[in-house]
């Protein structure tokens, strides 16, 4: 037990100011051999900028951080590099036009470790590389395949599979649950069990309470920037994590009261849909109502939200808004239905990457403020600031939306549809990604929209996301329709049980996961 | 020194706030800094410089390249980039020239626009709606044009029947040519278009990130195809103005203007990769280039010196350009 706790790494009083902001000031924190460490904290709080520093990205303003057996403070990435430090972004870093197999090995491409030309191209079907695919349950994905083909959790784990190849003693995954599913998480519980086994410190950076619990040993908790505390997480529980996120005036995500629209025809019915992997479904979503979709990678459950609101042609099946059949063939022609459509991919297909978040959330509704094509300046300014406002979004209207947090350029997104006074809303994973706080407001904006009667179709992949947010939730499995069930009555056992069909292996889900789209 | 700075962007009282602001502009108008420091050193450096003379004649040289850097920027804004504009203005302006004799202006200039209109919708069709790379179909549009004006024109420049067909691009309104007057006349135009208007912010939507577009119900294929089209009539425009200027349709008309009008189009801070740029950079940045090779011609330096000369002033702008940007953008 005792070289167990060695201690790996260690930051003393270590600052981080950008200009402006203080993101982090004086955090002192140890991490040791074969031990778990959480990062939690809201969205701001500084726990990605620390990561940032321990990896070396970023030299720290104030204080340093020292590795054993490394005589020099990281302060620069080579740095960490030569002192083993790994880290694991957020978003994957997967080149997609690189096999499996070469994208494992990747990193043996620093710092003039291995650069050999033949080295890359002899790293192919052989054992070594195979273990380390299976390691992170991607055991059935050939390596000689192009790692562009694959979905996106799986690039998750495929960016993960090159720790089980590269040396080091600290492992940083930041936040890299956030784009995967429930159905991964497995995987990266073996694979952090492996790591623990093999004396590295590992350092999870999340805000996910019941993946924190699973995975940490300790928890420490940030907020604005300090370190409040750090606790044994066999000796608390996610509400003492969650009060010291966010400080006071803690409130409890509770459903509000169901409200439907009875003996109205339905806002959207859809019949024998067929698209991606989605098989003859038919569903009913009321004015009013809050329907959920609940299922795994692969299911069909983003090609059912997408077909039924322009985003994607579905093979076959009728779509009736409001009692009318109609054909959507662009997202453009969904909205004069009045149908929107919520991306799963925010940084690509949410928002304009160049725009602020006035442009952004004016851009759907611009035909609509402007007369013989010309905008109207003086509608456009005071449509955004209301919108900022009814929305809460942080920034201004001349902020870019790219340098928001993850939660409020969510609220951009949601807002700038809404702004077209849609009937019917079709969220796709509408709280990834995103801290407990701007879920929260996000729930609350979802809950208001069935207040006015509004239809609303949310997909999510998790199962107690679905049951807080929805009235009814369908749960669909290898893109059919399997169960359906009263988000009052059901619990996440049942939803989930439902999606694996029983017993089912879980490995053999998440491998199929390809078609996912 | 370092107090007064700190009082000034600390205590935001009206007039240091309206300083403050006025610096926060001025540092993103590098170009237009560079352009001064031109025109003051041509001063300095030619007597001729300044003379009324020279400055019309440089004002008729940069008139025409500024229509088509102005062509150039609403493309290259749209995330594209169109290396056919030099080869399509030589056939509109051979077209505008030779075609029905040169018998009426109206029609030839008719003509000049409906080459341009034409080809650019050929150029935007295939990028558009066949999802093909910028870059290769303006390549094969560059060649198919000018292997066009070869055919047509057999070498030989053609002339105009009607007398009145030099008026436009010979005359001059209160001292200052007409071509000019034409040249801020679109610069314009193109600002209000991309600034005020639907259109407008569809074409940044577009450069910038075409999925958000596409998601967010912009007709992304339609926008783009009517970029290449507005493109190609500017051209065409700049077309008739050269054969205008000339008195002829010249085989070699329009030849390079891609590379002057692109390196305009960097110069003036629009980003190649889309969804960002201002029109008045475009202007600058013609300005900066006009400047540059009249300068030149009066100093007599060599015309292969003078190529050199406008290459390495296109690498030091683009060089300046990344000095201008915020380190927060450059991270990203």
């Amino acid at each position: 037990m005792g070289t167990m706790n060695r201690v790996v790494f260690s930051a003393r009083g270590v600052g981080k100011s950008y200009p402006g902001v203080q993101a982090l000031s004086g955090v002192d924190l140890d991490g040791r051999a074969g031990e778990v460490l959480a990062i939690c904290g809201a969205n701001g709080a500084g726990k990605s900028t620390f990561a940032r520093l321990l990896a070396g990205q970023e030299p720290p303003s104030a204080g340093e951080i020292r590795v054993a057996g490394h005589p020099e403070p990281v302060a620069d990435p080579a740095e960490a590099d030569r002192a083993g430090i790994l880290l694991m972004h957020q978003e994957p870093l997967v080149v997609d036009d690189f096999t499996v197999a070469e994208n494992v090995w990747l990193y043996r491409l620093r710092s003039g470790r291995d650069i050999r030309p033949w080295s890359l191209a002899r790293r192919g079907d052989d054992d070594a590389t195979r273990q380390a695919l299976r390691d992170v349950g991607l055991g059935d994905v050939a390596p000689t395949r192009l790692a562009g083909s694959l979905a996106p959790g799986q690039r998750q784990m495929l960016a993960l599979a090159r720790a089980r190849v590269t040396p080091h003693q600290v492992l940083i995954l930041d936040e890299t649950t956030a784009s995967t599913t429930e159905e991964h998480f497995a995987d990266v519980q073996e694979m952090v069990a492996a790591e623990k086994a093999a004396g590295t410190a590992v350092v999870f950076v999340s805000h996910r309470m019941p993946e924190v619990f699973a995975l940490s040993d300790r928890i420490a908790v940030l907020r604005g920037g300090r370190l409040v505390d750090v606790l044994r997480t066999a000796g608390t529980d996610a509400a003492e994590v969650t009060a010291l996120m966010i400080g006071e005036g803690v409130r409890a995500l509770e459903r509000p009261p169901a409200h439907r629209a009875e003996g109205r025809a339905p806002a959207l019915a859809v019949r024998g849909l067929h698209a991606g992997s989605a098989t003859d479904v038919s569903f009913d979503v009321r004015g009013g109502e809050v329907v959920g979709i609940y299922g795994l990678v692969g299911s069909g459950r983003s090609s059912v939200a997408r077909s039924v609101s322009g985003q994607q042609q579905p093979r076959a099946g009728t779509v009736e808004v409001g009692g009318r059949a109609v054909t959507m063939r662009s997202p453009g022609a969904a909205l004069r239905h009045g149908v929107v459509h919520l991306t799963e991919d925010r940084r690509r297909e949410g928002f304009v990457g160049e725009f602020t978040n006035a442009e952004n959330l004016s851009l759907v509704t611009l035909p609509r403020l402007a007369t013989a094509g010309v905008v109207r300046r003086r509608d456009e300014r005071s449509r955004v600031t209301e919108l900022i406002e009814r929305f809460q979004v942080k920034g201004g209207p001349e902020t870019p939306t790219r340098a928001l947090s993850g939660g409020n350029q969510q609220k951009v997104c949601l807002a700038k549809w809404l702004a077209a006074d849609p009937d019917v809303i079709v969220l796709d994973e509408p709280t990834k990604g995103i801290d407990v706080g701007a879920r929260l407001n996000i729930y609350e904006i979802i809950h208001g929209l069935s207040q006015q009667d509004r239809a609303v179709l949310v997909v999510t992949s998790e199962a107690e996301e679905a049951l807080l947010l929805c009235h009814r939730v369908l749960v669909l499995r290898d893109g059919r329709l399997v169960a359906e069930f009263d988000a009052a009555e059901a619990s996440t056992e049942d939803l989930m049980r439902a999606a694996l069909g029983g017993a089912a292996a879980l490995g053999s889900d998440a491998a199929q996961g390809g078609d996912a789209a | 020194m370092t107090v007064t700075e700190k009082t000034v962007s600390a205590a935001p009282s009206e007039p240091a706030a309206w300083a403050g602001r006025g610096l926060g502009w001025l540092r993103t108008q590098y170009p237009l800094l560079i352009l001064l420091v031109l025109v003051v050193l041509a001063a300095v450096l030619s007597d001729a410089f300044l003379s009324t003379r020279n400055l019309e004649n440089l004002v008729l040289q940069m008139s025409v390249i500024g229509i088509v850097a102005l062509a150039q920027f609403i493309v290259v804004v749209s995330g594209g980039i169109d290396i056919s504009v030099g080869s399509v203005l030589g056939l509109a302006c051979v077209l505008s020239a030779g075609l029905f004799g040169g018998a009426s202006t109206g029609l030839a200039v008719l003509v000049a626009l409906g080459t341009g209109a034409l080809l650019g919708a050929v150029n935007g069709f295939l990028v558009a709606f066949r999802g093909l790379e910028p870059f290769i179909v303006t390549l094969g549009m560059l060649a198919l044009a000018r292997g066009l004006v070869y055919a047509y024109t057999e070498g030989v420049p053609v002339r105009p029947a009607d007398p009145a067909f030099t008026l436009v691009g010979t005359a001059t309104v209160l001292g200052v040519p007409v071509l000019g007057v034409i040249w801020v006349a679109v610069a314009l135009g193109m600002a209000f278009l991309l600034r005020r208007t639907v259109f407008g912010r569809r074409v940044y939507a577009v450069g910038s990130t075409p999925e958000a577009a596409h998601a967010s119900g912009v007709p992304v294929r339609g926008t783009l195809l009517a970029v290449y089209v507005i493109a190609g009539l500017l051209v065409g425009l700049g077309g008739f103005l050269l054969a205008s200027r000339v008195g002829a349709g010249t085989p070699t008309a329009g030849t390079l203007f891609e590379l002057d009008a692109i390196a305009a189009v960097v110069i003036g801070g629009a980003r190649l990769s889309g969804g960002q740029g201002r029109v008045f950079g475009a202007v600058v940045g013609t300005a900066i280039f006009g400047v540059i090779t009249n300068l030149l011609v009066l100093l007599n330096v060599s015309t292969f010196l003078q190529d050199a000369f406008r290459g390495a002033l296109i690498l030091l702008a683009v060089a300046l350009a990344t000095i201008g940007r915020s380190p927060a953008r450059r991270g990203r």
